[in-house]
């Protein structure tokens, strides 16, 4: 077997990275593949919170290219998914602990074993970030429609345009159609306008994903909620098939609501 | 080397846009009529009812209106004729004059770089003479040219045209919204709110250039009549 290394980013911080991360990574799973992923924050780690697997951390990701353990025994598995494991980050060192020639050796390694190699960026262009990204085969950017989160998406993207990692694909997170329409918000449009690369999926604002976040169940666990639905429909996409995209549009609101709203506005 | 003691060369151009063509090098009229006369057999009739401009060298020049009605006669009308510069030319019709062009390379910049493809934030050019770059230039990026600047696309990074001191130089683009535009020696702000966010509908391409010591900005259209 020979699995493919991606690598989500953004760049900015808060974007919601990691939260990208656990979704793709719960979907892919559940979509029958064997997948893990692997938390490069190192020193700041997040992952493992919002996967649920706090409590269960025993190596880390500095464990294993220190070779204090076997990559065996630091990967984590999901309390859910069978076929879903986590390495975690140290959250008592910090970026220069590892090299990114040791994260490319450990995902050639992983390679073998899994479908796909999910590997979460911390913010910024420096050390952390060159770890994720030398071994990734895709490149999948987090933006929120901030003008400030889509400026630093595009210094990301032009630094790999330059290392001619080409494959790259966007994320649109947070999109919020109020905001949208009375112009006080990029529209997916005007991000694309800007970042000009392949969309591979648009995320509704949703007020739920801190509570999910809080308590370890990412929101493609719950299908209902706006979120869910939109990360099921980019694990579709990165397993090849062709999903329409849903347009994002405001609530119908009751006449009473709408009332309320007016005087409010 | 053997000299010609007279010649002529007459040539019909298509030009995609502007119809056609007639360029006439020569030094012996008898000779350019009859050169006319020749060519016009084949292809007069591609040419009526399109526009036509007559380009003449300077020994020409005093031939233009014989030339005009020679070519009215063939029911094939002049639009405009084209000359290198109008003194001692007499015509009844609209002059070019091919030495006004020169005005967008004064100061005489003989290279051009090309950049294909999109300048994203935190990336920069530097380039010596005139600077085209053929895609959009994104915001917190910076362009330096020591001549003009042409964006094929949206300039939203900081152009510097005239690097070094050069305050003829113009900055173009299809979509020209920087945070600053710098030119030679002068500097302008925008005033506006961020781009991204402005609800804009009409974008027509214009041009940048130092006026009387301030940059003046002008669509493209009426920047090409002035």
């Amino acid at each position: 077997m020979s699995g493919k290394v991606l690598t989500i980013t953004s760049g900015k911080g808060g974007v919601g990275k990691s939260t990208t991360t656990a979704n793709l990574a719960l979907g892919l799973a559940l979509a029958g593949k064997k997948v893990v992923t692997i938390d490069l924050d190192i020193g700041l780690r997040n992952l493992d919170m919002i996967l649920g697997l706090e409590n269960r951390i025993v190596y880390d990701v500095v464990n294993v290219v220190e070779k204090v353990c076997k990559v065996k025994q630091a990967l984590i598995k999901d309390k859910r998914v069978d076929n879903l494991f986590l390495i975690a980050a140290a959250q008592t060192r910090d970026k220069s602990a590892v090299k990114p020639e040791q994260i490319l050796e450990l995902s050639n390694e992983l390679k073998k074993e899994f479908d796909y190699i999910i590997l979460d960026s911390p913010a910024g262009i420096e050390g952390g970030f060159k770890n994720a990204m030398l071994p990734a085969d895709e490149v999948i950017i987090v933006t929120t429609p901030e003008i400030s989160a889509v400026r630093d998406a595009d210094r990301v993207i032009g630094i790999l345009e330059a290392n001619e990692k080409k494959d790259m694909s966007l994320i649109i997170n947070r999109i919020n159609p109020v905001l949208v329409r009375k112009g006080d918000m990029m529209s997916k449009d005007d991000v694309l306008q800007v970042l000009s690369i392949p969309l591979i999926g648009v995320v509704p604002e949703d007020g739920n994903i801190v509570s999910y976040t809080n308590i370890g169940e990412p929101s493609i666990l719950h299908p209902d909620s706006p979120s869910g639905k939109a990360y099921k429909n980019i694990t579709q996409r990165i397993l090849g098939k062709d999903v329409p995209f849903i347009e994002i549009v405001e609530k119908k609101k009751g006449i009473i609501e709408t009332i309320i709203n007016f005087f409010k506005e | 080397m053997v000299f010609n003691q007279t010649m002529s060369k007459v040539e019909i151009k298509g030009k995609n846009f502007l119809g056609f063509e007639i360029s006439i090098n020569s030094n012996d009229a008898k000779k350019t009529f009859a050169e006319l006369e020749s060519l016009l057999a084949v292809s007069s009739k591609y040419m009526k009812n399109s526009v036509v401009t007559l380009k003449l060298d300077d020994f020409n020049k005093k031939y233009a209106n014989d030339i005009i009605n020679f070519l009215k006669d063939k029911e094939i009308f002049v639009n405009a004729v084209v000359v290198k510069n109008r003194s001692g030319l007499d015509a009844n019709v609209p002059v070019i004059e091919i030495g006004k062009t020169h005005l967008i390379n004064e100061r005489g910049e003989k290279e051009v770089s090309t950049f294909k493809g999109n300048l994203r934030s935190g990336q920069s050019i530097k380039t010596n003479g005139d600077l085209v770059v053929v895609g959009n230039v994104n915001s917190n990026s910076y362009i330096y040219a020591t001549g003009n600047i042409f964006v094929l696309g949206k300039l939203y990074g900081v152009p510097h045209a005239g690097y070094g001191g050069n305050n003829e130089a113009v900055v173009f683009a299809f979509d020209l919204n920087p945070p600053q535009i710098r030119i030679g020696d002068y500097i302008t702000r925008s005033p506006e709110k961020n781009v991204l966010l402005k609800k804009r509908v009409d974008i027509v391409p214009e041009v940048a250039f130092v006026d009387a010591g301030v940059i003046v900005i002008m669509g493209y259209d009426e920047w090409l009549k002035s």
